[in-house]
């Protein structure tokens, strides 16, 4: 079995991918005091559980990220001979049906404490000598946990660009959004004080709404990935224009009448095939080779494309310069 | 947004005046009409029987009705239905002997424990207690649980109808212990947090009996000494 070059990032990106790991570092660290604090503080309140395990499950992307950081930078093996570079769509994957499940859970929980009409009981705390109500203790907790994801947020989403990476823009975009959370858990908690006994379970539900939602869009993002679809954006609405330009630069190639690309996302690495309808077929393998050198030229993203040339009329693409 | 977010929670203070508030405006209420307490037999914290209730929850509950200026209206009865009363809000507060890990405590609203009863081991005044409680005979009274947390220390339970019945060394609270003069040894074998219980979502209502209920150890202990020795 011919086993897969192993990809190299260049330096930049490996300087860039570097910074994005310290910062999942810290946003473990951080996400683990908010989930600490928001878990001291809870309570028998149900938008605090839905915070709760919220920020619970914005531990799996940094998880997810760090795993398969380390796991697909191995270099091809017999019995992986395309690599290990699928471990973060693995991860990406994981994530989402957590988030999911999750939020579906926790959608039903909250459905099921307004139609049993039932209030929340939230009580007194003993501070400094004070007797306080929880809902401040509550209150101070939410307000802590929104500021430190949506700092980290801001600084991992423009590296996620910059890397290609999915994992890494759904967290940061998570994170970002985690204001939502925050703000939702302390209207819950305010409603409450203020004796609208459903404050709590409508928090509850629109906090697990956008995870549910989340966990929907990214488990969309994420099949889509497994089933090969094209390249695209990072964002993941267009067309990423990498695959022209792989196509025009072998067109432009003066053996060449005229080429056709096939490519797929393998995480941030794009591997495929190049259909090439030749002109003048004398000394091909070497011809072959140095295609194959400047589709992988093209973009650091592009890490091997298997050159293949077609009979003329094999509808090998229209000649390049008609495109 | 952020500055929305910002400018939400600086108008927080304003709101901070009087809240939290009741969703059936029961601490109001109880005001006005007086305060509707279910009892349940449960002797030294609720004793019934012959005339009006007695028992430290019922001074609790006496000394909260004072100091709101409230009448109290007792319904002695079963603690299944006093507490079932109290889930759909026909009762303010129940007393009843309950604890922090009792299962009702999802479905009312339990006040922070205003005592922790240590059951203890204690040793016949005027005797020397043994090093150590390993195999050492403990007199436990019969159908009080207490045969099991002996059996854990690895001391032998003997089951006897009454203490102290002149037992050289016994398992009971430590309350009792001090009335009987017994001298305490060891860890607890068991705690048991002493609560209230009041109507759920009655935030109001609920901190105001927990602000009474701060500092009432000794309160309560002085209460459990003075009943004198059962």
């Amino acid at each position: 079995m011919r086993v897969q070059a192993p990809y190299e990032l260049p330096d930049e990106k490996r300087e860039q991918r570097r910074h994005a790991v310290r910062l999942e570092w810290a946003t473990l660290a951080w996400m683990g005091s908010i989930v600490a604090v928001i878990g001291l503080a809870m309570g028998s309140s149900q938008a605090m559980k839905a915070a709760w395990v919220e920020d619970l499950l914005s531990l799996v992307p940094p998880i997810g990220f760090l795993v398969a950081t380390r796991v697909e930078g191995r270099p091809p093996t017999e019995r992986f001979p395309y690599g290990y570079r699928r471990a973060m769509s693995i991860s990406f994957l994981l994530a989402a049906v957590a988030l999911f499940l999750f939020g579906a859970l926790l959608l039903a929980d909250s459905i099921l404490q307004l139609v049993r009409r039932e209030h929340p009981t939230i009580g007194a705390v003993e501070i400094a000598g004070r007797t306080v109500w929880s809902g401040w203790v509550m209150i101070a907790a939410l307000a802590y946990s929104v500021v430190p994801p949506m700092l980290l947020g801001r600084r991992k989403l423009p590296l996620a660009g910059a890397l290609h990476d999915k994992t890494l823009h759904a967290d940061a975009s998570m994170n970002r959004a985690d204001w939502l959370t925050g703000a939702s858990g302390i209207a819950g908690v305010l409603g409450v004080g203020l004796g609208w006994w459903w404050a709590d379970a409508v928090a509850a539900g629109v906090i697990s709404i956008a995870i549910l939602t989340d966990g929907a869009r990214h488990l969309g993002r994420v099949v889509e990935d497994l089933m090969d679809r094209r390249p695209q954006t990072v964002e993941g609405e267009e067309p990423h224009p990498v695959v022209e330009r792989v196509r025009g630069a072998l067109a432009a190639l003066p053996w060449v009448r005229s080429a056709e690309v096939r490519l797929r996302e393998e995480g941030h690495v794009l591997v495929g095939e190049a259909f090439l309808a030749a002109s003048d077929t004398s000394d091909l393998p070497s011809k072959i080779a140095r295609a194959a050198e400047i589709a992988d030229d093209v973009d650091w993203r592009v890490h091997e494309v298997v050159v293949t040339v077609v009979p003329d009329g094999d509808g090998a693409g229209e000649p390049a310069s008609e495109r | 947004m952020t500055r929305t977010l910002w400018a939400g929670l600086a108008l927080l203070p304003l709101l901070a005046c009087g809240l939290p508030r009741d969703p059936e405006g029961t601490l109001e209420r109880v005001r006005r009409e007086g305060i509707r307490v279910g009892l349940s037999d449960a002797d030294p914290w609720v004793t019934l029987g012959g005339g009006p209730p007695r028992g430290v929850e019922v001074a609790l509950v006496l000394e909260l009705a004072r100091r709101l200026g409230a009448r109290v209206h007792w319904h002695p009865g079963d603690l299944e239905g006093r507490l079932a009363a109290l889930h759909e809000r026909e009762l303010d507060l129940v007393a009843g002997g309950l604890t922090v890990d009792s299962p009702w405590g999802k479905r009312v609203a339990l006040t922070r424990p205003y005592y922790v009863e240590s059951m203890l081991v204690g040793a016949a005044p005027g005797t020397a207690p043994p090093g150590t409680l390993r195999d050492a005979r403990v007199a436990v009274e019969a159908g009080s649980g207490m045969a099991a947390r002996v059996r854990e220390r690895g001391a032998v339970p003997i089951e006897v109808p009454r203490l102290p019945g002149g037992r050289p060394l016994l398992a009971a609270p430590g309350w009792r212990l001090a009335a009987w003069r017994y001298r305490p040894m060891g860890e607890p074998l068991q705690r048991r947090e002493h609560v209230l219980a009041v109507a759920p979502g009655e935030n109001a209502w609920l901190l105001r009996i927990e602000e009474l209920l701060r500092d009432r150890e000794d309160w309560v202990a002085r209460r459990l000494t003075d009943q004198g020795p059962p």
